[in-house]
């Protein structure tokens, strides 16, 4: 009974202050996280990109690294992925809770 | 002996047997993490955000972190120590036990952790994040007593007080001797950030004072920045002596503050020793460190390639191209987890692309940037070509600015994606 019981109260306490995952991320998301946090941080000047639509975190991938839109750090890392891998991050940050 | 020592392995390797059948498919499992930085806070939330079965337990000695990211402003008085600490409670609260002691002995084969307070636990899978340690025989005259005369503060804390207490204590047209060490080792642009705000607070409040650094290297990180950034806000403050012009330091006097070159004597006001590091002393103690003092890694799930079922995440590891920063240890701690994860459930993790970023303050509104996008290649993590590199040395505008606005934003979205 104590056995059964012990993990399905770990998994009702892990919900609380575990952070917005999922197993299925692709190549290259979970890295995103280190500047773009998974919850809305107030007066941050990093956009918050999670529950952002896909085609509009595509898009801003795309002109960052053709230099269309100027930047910090991002036209330097989105040059490092191609439009698959892009596109795979994209959808999934799309997903995400905003 | 060898029967014996057969007898055991075998009696271990039973008594795992049930964890690991019940690892596979059901998500449940037992995950140590030592160290409670970047890497070992973000891999233990991580892992219980992934997987709520598993059983997550962190070994952390401190109550309170200090971060090294962003305490050379502490030593500039743009910040306080405060702004540095977290405390382990949104750990806690993503399901993690918190074990506060350190860990004493790792035994791979037996697949257990004894700590400090006499316990011990089992594991199927163990995170090893144990940061770097000072390598107290590298330098001949720097022990720990004499970092109570030198500081390094280069693991924030007391030492880092003591540093700026020092700073704030000197007369107006001291000389400041900095060291910097042979690659590598933690943050590869901190020395020079250091300089560049110790500067910074010199010209504000003792701007007949210099600074003189002293560096085991003839390049470093995001060198020509720093550099004409020195020559626009710092004319005639800071002078950087590279290994090829006499920089090596071969040996230190703390009883007369003083740093010895092949060449010359350099008596200080103030004098920081950045030393040279190793992998944090567990490292060895677990059998994970080779002889050069860092823990060599595969680039897939950072397993340990002397010691299987150790994975080594942050600093401590040998990342190929990745360098030993906050944000690195942080990715690796997230696609470390993952893959953990599908390991326990008899998957095969899928190679990861990790992403580093650094922002270095010049001054308290001037910053400046290293990014790099990284993969496995050929057993190592490379960096992907085409991508990454430093920020433009011509800029318009506010962009030095804004960098250091990225920077202050960077801050407090990696201690939180960290600390909860």
């Amino acid at each position: 009974m104590r056995l059964w019981l012990l993990p399905v109260l770990a998994c009702v306490f892990a919900q609380a202050g575990a952070p917005a995952w999922a197993a299925d991320a692709p190549p290259g998301a979970s890295s995103c996280t280190g500047c773009h946090a998974s919850v809305k941080i107030a007066d941050s000047v990093i956009p918050h990109i999670a529950g952002r639509k896909a085609a509009e975190i595509v898009a801003a991938m795309g002109a960052y690294r053709s230099g269309a839109w100027p930047s910090s750090v991002m036209g330097r890392i989105a040059k490092g992925f191609d439009d698959r891998q892009t596109a795979a991050i994209a959808a999934w940050f799309a997903a995400r809770p905003e | 002996m060898a029967t014996r020592r057969a007898l055991l392995k075998g009696a271990a390797a039973l008594s795992f047997a049930p964890a690991i059948a019940m690892a596979q498919g059901t998500g449940a499992g037992r995950v140590v993490v030592i160290g409670g930085g970047f890497g070992g806070a973000t891999a233990a939330r991580t892992l219980k955000a992934l997987a709520p079965r598993l059983d997550v337990t962190l070994v952390e000695p401190n109550a309170v972190y200090t971060s090294c990211p962003y305490s050379n402003g502490v030593l500039a008085a743009v910040r306080e120590m405060s702004q540095q600490q977290f405390r382990y409670d949104g750990v806690r609260r993503a399901g993690v036990t918190v074990a506060q002691t350190s860990a004493t002995a790792v035994d791979a084969s037996a697949r257990t952790v004894t700590l400090a307070d006499g316990n011990r636990l089992s594991w199927d899978r163990l995170v090893m994040s144990p940061g770097i340690d000072i390598n107290w025989t590298a330098l001949p005259g720097y022990d720990e007593a004499a970092a109570q005369k030198m500081p390094h503060a280069w693991k924030a804390g007391a030492q880092t007080v003591l540093l700026r207490r020092q700073l704030q204590a000197m007369d107006d047209g001291g000389l400041v001797v900095m060291s910097a060490p042979a690659n590598p080792y933690r943050c590869p642009p901190g020395p020079y950030e250091r300089a560049s705000l110790i500067a910074y607070w010199l010209k504000t409040w003792k701007p007949k004072s210099k600074l003189l650094l002293l560096d085991a290297k003839d390049a470093f990180s995001k060198q020509r920045l720093f550099q004409n950034a020195w020559t626009q806000e710092y004319p005639g403050m800071i002078e950087w002596v590279p290994l090829s012009k006499g920089g090596a330091v071969t040996s230190v006097d703390p009883s007369a503050l003083t740093f010895v070159t092949d060449f010359a004597r350099h008596k200080a006001a103030v004098a920081n020793v950045i030393p040279p590091q190793k992998a944090g002393a567990i490292a060895a103690l677990a059998g994970v460190a080779d002889r050069t003092g860092w823990c060599p890694v595969e680039p897939v799930a950072f397993e340990s390639t002397l010691r299987p079922g150790i994975h080594v995440l942050g600093d401590a590891a040998v990342m190929g191209a990745m360098p030993k920063s906050a944000f690195a240890a942080n990715a690796q701690a997230k696609v470390c987890a993952a893959a953990i994860v599908d390991l326990l459930a008899g998957r095969t993790p899928v190679d990861p692309i990790l992403i580093n970023t650094c922002y270095s303050l010049v001054a308290p509104d001037y910053g400046i940037s290293v990014a790099g996008v990284y993969r496995p290649d050929k057993g190592v993590l490379a960096e992907v070509p085409g991508a990454g590199g430093v920020s433009p040395l011509d800029v318009v505008g506010g962009y030095r600015g804004q960098e250091a606005l990225y920077a202050d934003s960077w801050f407090r979205t990696i201690t939180g994606e960290t600390f909860g």
